[in-house]
């Protein structure tokens, strides 16, 4: 029994090796930079970095994009997964092929696209005039609203999939029971059904606040350069400033956030199934 | 009874080995009798290596150029990784790059008596007593719409009127063609000559707070900008690349390059032979050619830039007559870092 035991540990052998060698030795070697300061190990560059309004200034813009990319996939993804979960025979695959195949055109593709959607003579601007809601075409291109939309547009699917999967899950005999005891429908939602699909939502939220907060490609072509997030200033840090102090710090000071961030939500979630 | 010879046998199996080993060493043996040179430089420079130097110059000199293209940092990684064994014998680089690659003792100096054409260049092309030296001069200026302006833009300045608002697109000031933006607004702010007002980079910035209102972005990605513009969503790019915007034009795309009356400035294109580098002889000669007016007659064209070598012709549709404003990259070197962190706080949305 035992050595069967150390013998499944074994399968992980080439996980752990393949992780080690390009995860953890790299992150490593990138903590043990930031805190390398002139005079040998010190927290110096950090007191440099956090001591500047405009550094904060960063944190803040790369918080709040994240945050909102978050909340509109979810907003967005949320009723998508439930129709997902739903639907059945050939709607289920042709709903499945429409949230998977976008994955596999590339990021660079996709913003591109997105310049085109939201040039003041795109799709959107002209749609908005017709309606009626503007009276001339606006500027969206080179806006926090474009970037926020075109990301959303990127990471959606990654908060579909663990909602989809979780709502599958849910017997949907249990709404039937709630209604044979008299809960209103609106009741029966948010007392049964949303606490079910919470693991759902805290992988999906986790997902896609993980990729939006270090999103480089996207707001390099969205917004362009007169926004920075710390993820578009560690690479110019790194790929044209040669200042990988700087790179090392902002790179850093990402990795803590997104993970405060994710373990944050986590406990939170678990608190409120705990309460639902 | 007949020996029949196996197939397999000892001594067609030893003949067999010997005349693979033969076969498999010998284009070792003949690449050994060919010198060769490693060339590092930009990957948009090898269409015109491959076609109007590599084959006139291995032809020349019987040896064998290789080319790597690639961005100026990472050949200056190559150099400061290798400086012990060096591999590449000459770098294509940016002039910025360059005055690093200087600093850390990179680079070897070239003297007109191992490149005798450096004689022969225009004032202002050598830089840092010969440590390297200008081959071309791509340029910048404006680029514009031509199907939303029928009229070229004859003036920087053109770029702060109302009509263009959040039309205009500038380099960002990473990039290296973002830098002389700077240098013609502090020209555009106090009216002063160029070599005057360049150092005046507090009203650079003024006159960059100035144009906020007409920005619709600063790029990081040039072909980006010019998709942006050919689509319409903006009007003109301050600062636009000759190499680029003229190219565009010839592929049939609705874009206009003009050269504003106030002047235009060189893109650095910057050749140095590599310090240790191998056959520093062919190395010295390929410089020497690249400084030369045949090569420069053969390359300006299709690069659509300036010849550095006063016995160069300039090519049809080149601006002539038109003042191009000397970089002082030194003074760019020791300040680019601060800058680009002003220009972080001063421009951000």
């Amino acid at each position: 029994m035992k050595s069967d035991r150390s013998l499944v540990g074994w399968l992980a052998a080439p996980a752990v090796f393949y992780l080690t060698i390009v995860y953890a030795l790299p992150l490593t070697w990138l903590l043990a930079r930031s805190m390398m300061g002139p005079e040998g190990f010190s927290l110096v560059l950090f007191e440099e970095f956090l001591g500047d309004p405009f550094s904060w200034r960063v944190i803040g813009n790369t918080l709040r994009i994240a945050g909102m990319v978050t909340i509109l996939c979810l907003l967005i993804g949320y009723p998508v997964a439930f129709a997902l979960a739903r639907a059945r025979g050939v709607v289920q695959v042709v709903l499945l092929a429409a949230i998977i195949l976008p994955l596999s055109i590339g990021v660079v593709v996709k913003a591109f696209a997105w310049q085109i959607v939201l040039r003041r003579d795109g799709v959107v601007s002209q749609f908005l005039v017709g309606i009626g809601v503007w009276s001339e075409p606006q500027r969206l291109l080179f806006t926090e609203i474009g970037l926020v939309v075109g990301a959303a547009n990127v990471f959606l699917p990654f908060m579909i999939l663990p909602i989809y999967s979780v709502v599958k899950l849910i017997d949907p005999r249990l709404m039937e029971a709630g209604a044979t005891l008299g809960v209103s429908p609106v009741s029966r939602f948010f007392r049964i059904l949303f606490p079910l699909t919470l693991p759902g939502i805290v992988s999906g939220l986790a997902f896609v606040f993980s990729l939006a907060v270090s999103m480089f490609v996207i707001p390099s072509l969205l917004i362009g350069d007169r926004f920075q997030t710390l993820a578009t200033l560690t690479g110019r840090s790194f790929l044209l400033m040669r200042n990988e102090a700087l790179g090392s710090v902002t790179a850093t000071v990402l990795l803590v956030l997104a993970v405060a961030i994710v373990l944050i939500s986590s406990l939170l979630a678990r608190r409120v199934g705990r309460f639902a | 009874m007949t020996h029949t010879p196996h197939l397999f046998g000892r001594r067609s199996f030893t003949a067999t080995l010997g005349l693979g080993s033969l076969a498999l060493a010998a284009p070792r043996v003949a690449r050994a009798q060919t010198r060769e040179i490693v060339i590092g430089g930009a990957a948009s420079h090898k269409p015109w290596f491959e076609t109007h130097v590599q084959s006139a110059f291995e032809r020349k000199y019987n040896c064998r150029l290789t080319f790597e293209g690639t961005r100026s940092l990472v050949n200056l990684e190559k150099m400061q990784k290798n400086k012990d064994r060096p591999y590449v014998s000459v770098v294509q680089m940016d002039d910025p790059v360059m005055i690093l690659a200087v600093r850390e003792g990179l680079l070897e100096p070239i003297t007109a008596a191992r490149a005798p054409n450096l004689a022969r260049l225009k004032p202002g092309t050598v830089h840092m007593d010969g440590m390297w030296a200008n081959y071309l001069q791509p340029w910048q200026g404006i680029a514009f719409n031509t199907n939303v302006l029928r009229t070229a833009p004859q003036s920087w300045t053109e770029m702060f009127e109302a009509r263009f608002k959040s039309r205009i697109i500038v380099p960002s000031l990473q990039n290296t063609e973002g830098l002389p933006n700077l240098f013609m607004m502090a020209h555009l702010v106090t009216g002063k000559p160029m070599a005057e007002a360049y150092k005046d980079i507090d009203a650079a910035f003024a006159g960059l707070r100035r144009l906020k209102p007409n920005l619709l972005t600063a790029y990081s990605q040039m072909p980006q900008a010019f998709s942006l513009m050919e689509q319409g969503e903006a009007h003109m790019i301050i600062g636009a690349l000759s190499s680029f915007g003229m190219q565009r034009r010839l592929d049939g795309a609705p874009v206009g390059m003009v050269a504003p009356r106030e002047g235009i400035f060189p893109v650095p294109s910057g050749i140095a032979v590599v310090k240790g580098g191998p056959n520093q002889d062919l190395a010295f000669a390929y410089v020497n050619e690249l400084l030369g007016a045949e090569i420069q007659n053969r390359i300006a064209p299709p690069t659509f830039a300036l010849p550095t070598n006063l016995d160069a012709q300039t090519p049809p549709g080149m601006p002539s007559g038109v003042t191009v404003h000397p970089i002082d990259w030194a003074f760019v070197a020791e300040n680019r870092t601060a800058w680009v962190q002003r220009w972080d706080r001063e421009m951000a949305l």
